[in-house]
């Protein structure tokens, strides 16, 4: 049998991306994963610009993860103009970026993923069957956004988050208001959590990979980091990224592609819960250990549980970081010099991101991303040739959802993948 | 008459329009009653691309040979199209030209050469109004939810609205704002479409102008303001050209520096 599938606009992702997959004699000949969403060349756009106009045309590269940009472009560039800032700003950064995890990971879990495994089209016609799960999604994703409303400055492409520090600091009501809503929320996403024993999870698509995400020097389950950790045990320095990730374009796709020593590998929630097990706490910990098992390692659809129990992680440590941020006080920051080079590594809510950013006389000279879903799209196409080649000797003729359903655990973000794109230097 | 049959779409942008559209948590169930959504790919993987359409909502910048196409259809089929946020009024940060040099330049220096990716042909990005007809704007990048919810009622009541013509200096005034621009600061408030409510300002951050230049006409008084304040013309017109367009920002700089002349003269 020979056969053609063509899945064109992919549904219920952020940005125009589709599938292509190729049958010949029964046998996958080829599967694409594409990105249409049109160049829009970042790297280049930045250049002469100061950091505020850096950091505010950074954001505009993804709405949906605006301030993992945001914060990863003013680590690049504070790194290098060697900026200090104090520790309540550093707070401050990691509860919007919270804020980000909580809204991201609750719009795709519930509203883009689950609706999939239960036959629906979406999660408005999901609510009859399911009403609790999917309010609860919609009050956890607006929570999400409050937090980035107060501390970035709006819920999308906020600028209260700058270089050397910060617009205007949330009054103690707003950062109240966070710690007690944060609490009262856990229930709903341990309901959300339990929800998973529901979802009956594929298995035909199942085979080992690299997991890459960041690795705190601290110690703690955090996103943001100067360190690189691959699964098969080597770190890697963050000004270091370039060696160990490469990058190269392909035809079909306006993003380029990323590999580990020549291997496709994942970044993300599932990425990020697999390597850093060992530091979570609290009922976040208690859930992991309940609900995992090998096959977590060699399936993307556990990327899906994993970042329900993120949201559990960041809605339990909000309360503490809340306090902390209250009892701190401000200190000036302070700049070092007006040229050099730097480089800001977070966990987007999808994964890795990494902006490398030079400066000359204060004015960005040049810059480099690299973004998670672009670094997805090699392991996601191995996944859905696995599932093909299963699925057809299975004698499944149907094989649009299953393949749709392996993007979507990825939580594509396909805006940001098409800056993945490198400059190439004169 | 049944509900209004409208679409949302995306060309190329970061989606935000479309997601703050969906950040509106508590009227979107309301959303999806009064309106029959036909397609909102974002949100539902259920579509219906054949019938008329009332209103097209459409984010992004034409970037493709396919967002054009696609572009093409939606105007075809819907009475009214709006253009939602920045990327589809303006072109975005992307449509930002940068001193003369040609798009095609930048990405090749990207790409490699000018066929690395043979998906569709990527064209220099534009707004909506460079290929179609556009018969309402929202401003913003992203759009905002009130704003939205308000045109969105008043479309489903056949009424067309006008967007306010006014910068967002005149929102800081309301909200009795200490003037940026005073304090030393700089500042696009002059020069950048109100509808934010000042938001950045309120927060002592100068503006971005964000939700795109005030038309030319206008441009006057409120550079005056910006020259009276001694702004270092450079500089005003590389943030300026971050939302505003190279062409928009060389006429910039030519104003200012004429204003400037004649202020000492
Ligand atoms: S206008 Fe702004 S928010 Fe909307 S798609 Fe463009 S960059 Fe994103
Ligand atoms: S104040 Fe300016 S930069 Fe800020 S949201 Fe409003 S228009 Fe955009």
């Amino acid at each position: 049998m020979d056969k053609h599938i063509f899945i064109e606009p992919l549904a219920r992702v952020e940005g125009h991306g589709g599938i292509e997959v190729y049958i010949e004699n029964d046998m996958v000949k080829e599967v694409k994963f594409e990105i249409f969403e049109g160049p829009r060349l970042f790297e280049q756009l930045v250049v002469g610009k100061d950091p505020q106009e850096a950091v505010a045309i950074a954001s505009r590269i993804c709405a949906i993860c605006f301030v993992s940009h945001t914060l990863a472009e003013i680590r690049a560039i504070e790194r290098a103009l060697d900026v200090k800032v104090g520790r309540k700003i550093h707070l401050l950064r990691k509860l919007a970026h919270y804020g980000e995890m909580i809204e991201s990971h609750s719009l795709h879990y519930y509203l883009l993923a689950l609706p999939d495994y239960f036959g629906y089209p979406d999660a408005i016609a999901m609510i009859r069957q399911f009403p609790d799960e999917v309010i609860g999604g919609l009050e956890l994703k607006k929570f999400g956004n409050k937090v980035m409303e107060i501390v970035a400055g709006r819920r999308i492409h906020g600028e209260n988050l700058q270089v050397g520090g910060i617009g205007k600091i949330p009054t103690d009501e707003e950062l109240e208001w966070i710690k007690l809503r944060a609490m009262e929320l856990i229930p709903t996403i341990e309901r959300g959590i339990q929800f998973w024993n529901e979802v009956d999870v594929p298995d035909y698509l199942e085979e080992e990979t690299i997991f890459i995400s960041v690795w705190p020097e601290d110690g703690t389950y955090d996103f943001r980091a100067d360190t690189i950790y691959v699964s098969t045990g080597e770190t890697y320095a963050a000004d270091d990224y370039q060696t160990a990730l490469n990058e190269r374009v392909v035809p079909h796709s306006f993003a380029k592609r990323c590999r580990y020593k020549g291997k496709p590998y994942s970044v993300g929630a599932l990425a990020r819960i697999l390597n850093m097990r060992d530091r979570l706490d609290g009922l976040a910990a208690d859930y992991f250990k309940k609900l995992y098992n090998e096959r977590w390692h060699k399936n993307p659809h556990f990327n899906n549980i994993a970042q329900a129990i993120e949201i559990l992680y960041c809605l339990e440590h909000i309360p503490k970081l809340v306090d902390e941020i209250k009892a701190t006080p401000l200190e000036e920051s302070t700049r070092g010099r007006d040229t050099g080079a730097g480089t800001g590594l977070v966990e987007a809510p999808r994964g890795l991101l990494i902006h490398h950013t030079e400066m000359e006389n204060g004015r960005v000279k040049y810059a480099d991303y690299l973004v998670p879903t672009a670094q997805n799209l090699d392991d996601a196409e191995k996944y859905m040739r696995n599932a093909v080649k299963n699925l057809l000797k299975q004698g499944v003729q149907d094989l649009e959802l299953p393949l749709e359903m392996i993007a979507r655990a990825y939580d594509p973000c396909i805006s940001c993948s098409v800056h993945l794109v490198k400059v190439i230097k004169k | 008459m049944g509900k209004p049959k409208i679409g949302i779409y995306g060309l190329t942008g970061c989606a935000g329009d479309q997601l703050n559209i969906l950040n509106c948590e508590d009227e979107l169930l309301k959303l999806f009653d009064i309106f029959e959504i036909k397609s909102f790919v974002m949100a539902s993987r259920e579509k219906d691309e054949n019938v008329q359409l009332d209103v097209a909502f459409v984010e992004g910048s034409v970037s493709t040979e396919k967002d054009l196409e696609e572009l093409l259809a939606i105007r075809k089929k819907s009475k009214i199209l709006v253009a939602i946020g920045h990327c589809a009024i303006y072109g975005g940060v992307q449509a930002m030209f940068r001193g003369g040099e040609e798009w095609i330049e930048r990405y090749k220096r990207v790409y490699g050469r000018e066929n690395a990716v043979t998906l569709s042909k990527p064209l220099e990005p534009k707004p909506l109004s460079a290929y179609v007809k556009v018969d309402a704007v929202l401003h913003g990048c992203p759009i905002e939810k009130e704003p939205f919810l308000k045109l969105a009622g008043k479309l489903a009541h056949g009424v067309i609205p006008r967007t306010p013509d006014y910068p967002v200096c005149a929102e800081c005034r309301w909200k009795e704002n200490e003037c940026l621009l005073l304090k030393g600061q700089i500042c696009l408030g002059p020069l950048t479409n109100a509808g934010c409510g000042a938001i950045c300002p309120s927060l002592n951050i100068g503006c971005i102008g964000c939700w795109g230049p005030i038309r030319e006409e206008n441009w006057a008084s409120e550079a005056d303001l910006l020259v009276e304040k001694g702004y270092d013309i450079d500089e005003i017109v590389t943030r300026f050209s971050v939302f505003g367009g190279t062409e928009r920002a060389q006429k910039l700089e030519q104003f200012l520096r004429s204003r400037k002349e004649k202020g000492n003269g």
